[in-house]
């Protein structure tokens, strides 16, 4: 338990000292929230194409805001500290166990900035129900952060894996964001990473309730991804982290 | 071959060898606006641009709206990533060539020719996957603007990789041109007369060259075009001063 601890302390300890992460980390969602609600509020109804509604625009600006600094945390994390944590398995530490630091630090700075969105949405619109308003925004960092975490196991370079990240982002806000601009949204689309979050997101948000499919969904999404991650950097630690012949 | 040559062809090389790298610059292009076409719905928008000189709404297809601003959104994001990532390269290992003897702007040239092959070869698979679905009015211009768009974001990477380290320069490189391209400059969004701070992005002046050249039938942005290189260059002697000194301190 000890160990676990010092890892965190330490995962945290390093991402504080980077005070512009930390004031960028709190700024970005301000911007992309507002930026995302003001922007698509000005597209004209027609006749198959629907107003994106203020609110909307922002909402699914929190979204994206989320998934992307989640996600390329998730893809830093495993990769920066790469080299250290061979030595670490080398030393004795579990990979497990350094696993379970990295993951829990993730988890611990995407709650801190799913408050931070929240928190500009609370301003903004209001939320039907706040509580439930804010777990799915930690949910949506939550999946994206797992998923660059895995892209980083997979892909241990930060140019391509952020690559992957940013434009798996890209693709899944824009086809799991109910675009009035898309139309034959292909249907396995419900099994993009943000599909099912921002469903419960946008009916907390508008109508104060969720739909518990969605939510088992998410947790099941959420659930595949820790197995992938775990049994991927469990791989690059044995194959990598042993001692030289 | 000189030292500037070798130097870059050593950089090229660098990157070819990297074989994941090369097949996401043409795989994450090709689905990225593929798709983007794909599932765009088929209807018409009203678009605002400058027709005979004069700002005026016509009515375009959404799909080659949307390819408009899809095409220059993924050259620059990739663009500047690259930017990003050959800074911080640079900031490692840069100096120690200074140290070997090379002069700075030999290790300047190399790496700023480095940044422009990996934004040609962007540039160009964008534009050839975006004519599958759409062909601009004007093909040359509306490349000319995507060239230029895609260098300012480039060397706006390096500027970044400069300041910033990898994580906070990433999320930047990412959110920047998605506002800005995506948000800002999207006709499609900005139906009015754009606020003077739009005006400031470094997509401004590109786009307008490109939804002029690729949606109508005159070519009314030339002095865009001629703003937007202005952009590029000021853009370039920042990044080059930049470059120099960090490289000097490494």
């Amino acid at each position: 338990m000890n160990r676990v601890r010092t890892g965190i302390r330490s995962n945290v300890s390093t991402f504080l000292r980077t005070p512009l992460d930390v004031v960028l980390a709190l700024l970005l969602p301000v911007v992309v929230i507002e930026g995302w609600g003001q922007a698509m509020a000005g597209l004209p109804t027609m006749p198959t194409v629907e107003a994106i509604p203020i609110d909307l625009g922002r909402l699914l600006g929190a979204i994206f805001g989320i998934a992307i600094i989640a996600g390329l945390m998730g893809l830093t994390q495993m990769i920066s500290a790469r080299t250290a944590d061979r030595r670490l398995v080398q030393t004795g530490y579990p990979p497990r166990t350094l696993l379970a630091t990295r993951l829990a630090t993730l988890g611990g700075v995407t709650v801190v900035v799913a408050a931070v969105n929240y928190g500009v949405l609370w301003l903004t619109i209001s939320p039907e129900a706040p509580v439930l308003t804010f777990v799915f925004l930690v949910l949506a960092g939550l999946v994206y952060a797992f998923l660059g975490a895995l892209v980083g196991a997979l892909l241990p370079r930060l140019f391509e894996g952020s690559l992957v990240v940013v434009f798996l982002a890209m693709m899944d806000a824009f086809l799991s964001g109910d675009s009035p601009l898309a139309a034959d949204i292909p249907e396995f689309v419900e099994y993009f990473p943000l599909y099912h979050p921002k469903e419960l997101l946008q009916e907390a948000m508008f109508q104060g309730t969720y739909t518990t499919g969605n939510l088992g969904f998410v947790a099941g999404y959420l659930l595949v991804l820790l197995v992938l991650v775990t049994v991927v950097f469990g791989m690059t630690m044995r194959t990598s982290g042993g001692w030289s012949a | 071959m000189n030292r500037t040559t070798t130097a870059f062809s050593i950089g090229i090389k660098e990157q070819v060898r990297n074989y994941v790298l090369v097949a996401l610059l043409v795989v994450l292009p090709v689905s990225f606006i593929t798709l983007a076409f794909a599932v765009t719905q088929n209807v018409e928008m009203p678009v605002r641009t400058l027709v005979d000189g004069e700002t005026v709404t016509v009515m375009r297809g959404m799909p080659e709206v949307h390819g408009v601003i899809m095409t220059p959104i993924t050259s620059a994001l990739i663009a500047g990533l690259a930017g990003l990532f050959l800074m911080r390269e640079a900031k490692d290992t840069d100096g120690r060539l200074a140290v070997a003897g090379y002069r700075a702007r030999q290790v300047i040239a190399a790496r700023f020719g480095v940044l422009a092959a990996i934004t040609l070869i962007v540039t160009g698979v964008s534009v050839g996957v975006m004519r599958v679905d759409f062909q601009p009015e004007y093909l040359w211009w509306f490349v000319a603007a995507m060239l230029v768009v895609s260098l300012t974001y480039g060397l706006i990477g390096m500027l970044v990789g400069a300041v910033f380290n990898r994580l906070a320069g990433m999320w930047l490189m990412l959110i920047l041109p998605m506002l800005d391209i995506g948000l800002f400059q999207d006709p499609l969004f900005i139906q009015s007369e754009p606020d003077w701070w739009m005006k400031l992005f470094p997509g401004y002046w590109p786009v307008r060259v490109m939804v002029d050249t690729g949606l109508t039938t005159d070519v009314d942005t030339a002095l865009s075009l001629v703003w937007a290189t202005g952009y590029l260059l000021l853009v370039a002697v920042l990044a080059i001063g930049i470059y120099y000194r960090v490289t000097q301190a490494s």
